[in-house]
């Protein structure tokens, strides 16, 4: 078997059942508030929306695993760190693709039978493509698989100390932003900024929406974290 | 050339330095004991070798073939690893098939039968078994891939004596049945002595010495008697450690026997490899020796 698409494979089967567990659990809560809301309520209410949201909570979790058990797993079957990471965006975009799948089909459905549920890229866009909504919910949550799989490369390469100090500079850092927009830049200026990202989400002036904008947002950004990864994890060494 | 070079290896920790300029060579088709003091710097240098760590300086090749972050040697080198590098909840046999569609030289039917032989349990995840049996399981793996070289870091970690000797008689098995490269690093000198055809010795980082088993055996010996006596033969020759008893002495020598002194009451023997090792490594590193 080609060696990359056995470790693609490996990285993949390996989260299956992880994946699974996941979409078990959320559901039989998803139900169980469904069932409480419907009983105490008059049924125009469904308790939950928008579920991708765990979905974003799981993929970021896939993220760190992806470097931290199949790292040092494949390393141990002889790989190098650049099939490595060829492997690993390979099964985020498979895994991605899959969970988008799932929470654009399961997400629709339930918005086609109970109406006040909406979904989170219905919530924005609409409904009327399925295939758009899969397509930007893929590359959001490629966007986070690459936001986590990059932080954990920037604590192993750092450390702990180190990490928690860049998280606080981080945190301090935007609520500096927020402080730079509320009180020093002009009004133009944050206007500007504003329209920007308004459009790079898809929202034209017009009042329509351009679902390609988001996507290219999401991956323009997922690249620039991935391109990160790639650079630390070259020089990553196995510890402990 | 068929072996694994290594030239001019360095690798530092912060101010600790880990490997220092080792240059030495594994051929192809021998068994090598790969022996050194705890931090000696052995799973530096297999960590180097397989590709886990960088050298600061230096290289690895690998019959020829540069060994850094390069898939042309993946199906020449594996590395049994001391530390737990598998995903510890796959079952035994998921790992087996696994290992299988990343190596086109494993044998899975090899790996179940060794399982059997080890009474592994191939239905077991691996978290769930000892230390010893996943030793065993590592082992097994190691066993069943047919590349060139094959490297066991402190293979028989928590196995039992009838496990070891198993092992042993396997891994002797396999060297008969295809040629290939077996590096045991291991403390338990004596059990591979007699395994073993060359000895590569590391302390502080540096290489004490590269020599076959034979050779080392007939330089390497001891004398007793009494203290003034076995000074006094010593003389002159490289002393590599000395025992002290009340008034009587044994000193370790490396080099070639000199006939005993007429009438004399020194005792010559033969010093074992673990002998030598400790007298080596106690002394410390200096290269000429």
């Amino acid at each position: 078997m080609n060696k990359l698409k056995a470790a693609v494979l490996y990285e993949y089967a390996t989260k299956i059942k992880a994946m699974g567990v996941f979409y078990l659990i959320q559901y039989a809560i998803t139900a169980l508030i469904f069932a409480i809301v419907l009983i105490f309520t008059d049924g125009s209410q469904t308790g939950s929306n928008a579920l991708e949201f765990s979905s974003v909570v799981f993929v970021s979790v896939i993220g760190v695993l992806g470097y931290k058990e199949d790292f040092k797993a494949l390393l141990q079957n002889g790989y190098t760190r650049k099939s490595i990471f060829l492997s690993t965006v390979c099964m985020f975009v498979l895994l991605c693709g899959t969970m988008a799948l799932i929470d654009t089909v399961i997400g629709n459905t339930i918005h086609h039978f109970a109406k006040q549920y909406f979904t989170l890229f219905g919530s924005l866009y609409g409904y009327s493509s399925l295939f758009a909504n899969w397509l930007w919910l893929t590359v959001l949550y490629l966007l986070f698989c690459s936001l986590s799989y990059l932080a954990i490369l920037v604590i192993h390469r750092i450390g702990k100390t180190a990490s928690l100090l860049l998280a606080i500079g981080l945190g301090g850092g935007v609520l500096l932003v927020i402080a730079l927009f509320r009180f020093v830049l002009s009004d133009k200026a944050v206007r500007a900024v504003a329209d920007f990202w308004i459009r790079a989400m898809g929202f034209t002036g017009d009042g329509t929406t351009n679902i390609f904008f988001p996507v290219i947002t999401f991956l323009v950004i997922g690249l620039v974290f991935g391109l990160g990864a790639f650079a630390l994890i070259r020089r990553a060494e196995l510890k402990g | 050339m068929n072996a694994i070079e290594i030239q001019n290896v360095t690798k530092r920790y912060k101010d600790v330095t880990a490997l220092e300029d080792v240059s030495l060579s594994f051929a192809f088709g021998k068994i090598y004991g790969l022996l050194g003091r705890n931090g000696a710097g052995k799973s530096t240098l297999i960590n180097i070798i397989a590709n886990r760590i960088f050298a600061d300086c230096g290289e690895v090749r690998i019959d020829g073939i540069p060994a850094k972050e390069n898939m042309g040697v993946h199906e020449k080198l594996f590395c049994m690893s001391e530390a737990d590098l598998y995903d510890r909840d796959l079952k035994v046999k998921e790992l087996f098939k696994w290992t299988d569609r990343f190596y086109d030289a494993f044998d899975s039917d090899k790996a179940l039968a060794l399982s059997e032989k080890f009474n592994l349990d191939i239905h077991k995840r691996f978290k769930a078994l000892s230390k010893g049996y996943q030793s065993i399981f590592k082992l097994i793996v190691a066993l069943s891939l047919r590349v060139p070289y094959v490297i066991f870091d402190e293979p028989v970690l928590g196995l039992d004596a009838n496990h070891r000797e198993l092992f042993y008689e396997l891994l002797l098995e396999e060297f008969e049945t295809g040629e290939r490269t077996f590096i045991l690093a291991t403390h338990l000198i004596e059990e591979v002595a007699n395994l073993i055809e060359e000895v590569v010795l590391i302390d502080k980082g540096k290489v004490l010495l590269q020599e076959s088993v034979e050779a080392l055996s007939e330089t390497g010996y001891s004398i007793s008697g009494t203290a003034q006596e076995v000074d006094s033969y010593c003389e002159g020759k490289n002393v590599i450690g000395q025992d002290t008893l009340g008034g009587m002495k044994i000193a370790y020598i490396s080099g070639e026997k000199a006939a005993l002194p007429q009438g004399s009451n020194l005792q010559i023997a033969a010093i074992n490899l673990q002998k030598l090792f400790v007298k080596l490594t106690e002394k410390g590193g200096n290269g000429n020796e």
